[in-house]
């Protein structure tokens, strides 16, 4: 760059000394070929400068939108979007979001089959491990490491667009809704049980009469 | 509808013009009548904080445009293309002229209403004035509606050319919901002539709007059988005067002859007296969790369960005053709230305000950390020891629960009162997302622990409050 500048300066020390004494003009070669390559370095130039445009954002000040109400979080939408970037990452970095939903879901099966049927949380583990918790093989396959997914699930999962992730987690959380929708029924009776029980212990301080 | 008036030619030397002017200072005197603070926003400048220009970047590569025109020319031989070319260098040079300036201006902010019921539409005019040296050609100024508010007409911001001393109005019209909105800052944009310029000036006009609302009634919950020594409602398991049986025992001198069993002396031949249980009153603290992860709702736009939470509060707290039992308030967040338990027209009056304009019960999560451990320890230090606790908790993670039972351990009998925020805001399965379903389970089963610990939960979504309340208390043997 140093000498592109020397020539620079050059030209526009010349060109001054060219403005103040006129007679030195007449030691210039202004032929055709001389004129022309100027322009054309001109031209090339200006070019170069307004490219610079190319590829810069115009800046400003992000003023936001002060007239919407902060919005609240809604339950779940994390979940959703972790899916999302489960399915959307690629395979590396996609790892730990899919590993993150997954957790998630076995946690919360876990806790339901136990309940459902009454059985301590590695029984309900080794359920989930064996499929033997849902009747639903796409949900089955996905908490589990020793099922696969049924043939038809591999070949709509492979299509460009649809990911066997996402219907696994669909099928998944579906299922684990109607495992538990039966628990629900009895909810009712569970908490007169409960109350029923704790009458013994009512009135502590009334006992100190 | 904005309206957007200018008062171009507002001097502060009497023409026909500040007569108009003057007519809306009158409001505002009136306004400042209200709050006490003088006349600012007149003249003196508002507090600013002014940051860096920068360049917009909207003018780069004119230069280039010019040098290729001249260029052309030159090579062509065309005289037209090089004057064009110096045109395109006048651009270059219009766009370094001049400096983007801080933007000096006499803020005021006028409210209609300062203590509106909620749902009320309050407008809010705010009022620019430059009062620096310099003409400001295109300044935008957006106001720094509370997070909590939403407009529900108009835009909070405007954008104009002031000259010095001229000034603008804009308003906006915000729906009021409860709790304590201060405006923030108010953010003013100035740039160049050209527009390459650009900075921005952050102004301090504070404001506020509070929003107590009414308490509703209709709350009136079983409460459990911890009680202190004073006559109440709540029954309990200790035999004397009241007007449910309990038990029988054998006569002793001294016992009201109308309490003696006639039935069994005619039958026997022997006294008895008959024990009715006694209505003791309870001390109750309603606890309301407000950590940022209470701060959910169905929708992004609806209210979060938090506003349910501090709703159902309130209507259990008139409830509860009016049956004369004692009660305070408290917060589970990271900011501190305590109101200790008390009865009395004076108390029900604290507890209104505390519901509505404490900051620990802001429209907003606050950002501060929450330390549980330490809450806890706070908490329980204060709790009085034969108070109950009503938990209000939309049960969005494992820390309720786990807070609940403590609690309840400690002999604090707890109740849970859960608004459901997962219910589904349309009820086509198809809308309901994984995470939506998922989110409904977990919750579903902290209610079951919670029901398993003999803690008795109502929750209510789509219904209303004191439906569910109704609902539960049928269901609930005491």
């Amino acid at each position: 760059m140093r000498p592109l500048a020397v020539v620079g300066v050059a030209a526009v020390a010349v060109g001054f000394l060219v403005a103040v004494d006129r007679g030195l003009a007449g030691a210039l070669d202004l032929s055709f070929v001389v004129v022309t390559l100027v322009g054309i370095l001109g031209v090339l130039q200006g070019v170069r400068y307004a490219s610079a445009r190319r590829g810069r954002e115009r800046r400003s000040t992000d003023l936001g939108e002060p007239e919407r109400r902060e919005r609240a979080a809604v339950p779940g939408a994390d979940f959703d979007a972790t899916v999302s970037r489960a399915v959307s990452a690629r395979r590396r970095w996609g790892r730990t979001a899919r590993d993150d939903v997954r957790s998630r879901v076995r946690e919360a099966a876990i806790r339901a089959v136990a309940r459902e049927r009454s059985c301590s949380a590695e029984r309900a583990a080794e359920l989930l491990e064996e499929g033997e918790w849902t009747d639903d093989r796409t949900a089955a396959a996905f908490l589990s490491r020793s099922i696969s997914y049924p043939i038809r699930d591999q070949i709509l999962g492979g299509l460009p667009g649809r990911s066997a992730f996402r219907n696994g987690v669909t099928a998944a959380v579906d299922a684990l809704e109607r495992a538990t929708a039966g628990i629900d029924a009895g909810a009712a009776g569970d908490d007169e049980r409960a109350v029923d029980e704790r009458k013994t212990t009512t009135d502590r301080s009334g006992g100190n009469r | 509808m904005t309206t957007v008036e200018r008062a171009l030619d507002h001097r502060r030397n009497g023409d026909r013009d500040d007569e108009r002017v003057d007519g809306r200072d009158d409001d505002r005197d009136r306004d400042d009548e209200r709050d006490g603070d003088g006349d600012r926003g007149n003249s003196a400048p508002t507090d600013r904080r002014a940051l860096d220009a920068f360049d917009t970047e909207r003018w780069v590569g004119v230069t280039g445009v010019a040098l290729a025109l001249v260029g052309v020319g030159v090579a062509l031989r065309q005289p037209a293309m090089v004057v064009a070319g110096a045109a395109a260098i006048g651009y270059g040079l219009y766009a370094r002229l001049g400096e983007a300036g801080e933007a000096a201006l006499a803020l005021d902010r006028e409210v209609s209403d300062r203590t509106p019921d909620p749902g009320d539409e309050v407008t809010v005019t705010v009022r620019a004035r430059n009062v620096g040296d310099a003409p400001r050609f295109d300044l935008r100024i957006v106001d720094g509606v509370p997070p909590g508010l939403e407009v529900v007409d108009g835009p909070a911001r405007v954008a104009t050319a002031l000259r010095p001393g001229a000034g603008v109005a804009f308003s906006y019209v915000v729906r009021a919901s409860r709790g304590v909105h201060e405006w923030g800052t108010t953010r003013a944009v100035v740039r160049n002539a050209s527009g390459s310029r650009e900075r921005l000036t952050e102004l301090e006009t504070p404001t506020r709007l509070t929003c107590t609302p009414e308490l509703a009634t209709g709350g009136d919950l079983p409460l459990r059988g911890l009680t202190t020594v004073s006559h109440g409602r709540v029954p309990t398991d200790v035999g004397g005067s009241g007007v449910e049986f309990h038990a029988t025992r054998e006569y002793r001198r001294g016992d009201p002859l109308k309490r003696v069993d006639w039935n069994r002396r005619a039958r026997t031949g022997e006294l008895a007296t008959l024990e009715l249980r006694e209505e003791r009153s309870a001390t109750v603290v309603l606890l309301v969790d407000a950590r940022e992860e209470a701060y959910v709702a169905e929708r992004p736009d609806a209210d979060t369960a938090v506003e349910a939470s501090v709703e159902a509060a309130g209507a259990v707290f008139t409830a509860l005053l009016a049956g004369g039992d004692r009660v305070g308030i408290a917060t589970m967040g990271p900011r501190d709230c305590w109101l200790p338990p008390g009865a009395g027209t004076d108390h029900a009056v604290r507890g209104r305000e505390t519901l509505a304009t404490d900051p620990a019960l802001a429209p907003t999560p606050a950002d501060d950390r929450f330390y549980r451990t330490l809450w806890r320890r706070r908490f329980r230090r204060r709790l009085p020891g034969d108070a109950q606790v009503l938990f209000f908790t939309p049960l969005a993670d494992d820390v309720p629960v786990d807070a609940a039972r403590r609690l309840d351990a400690y002999g604090h009998l707890v109740t849970v009162l859960s608004p459901d925020p997962t219910v589904s805001p349309s009820r086509s399965p198809a809308s309901t997302t994984p995470g939506r379903k998922l989110a409904a389970i977990e919750r579903r089963e902290r209610i079951r622990t919670l029901r398993g610990a003999g803690i008795r939960v109502v929750e209510w979504g789509d219904r209303s409050f004191p439906a569910a309340v109704a609902s539960a208390s049928g269901r609930w043997s005491r």
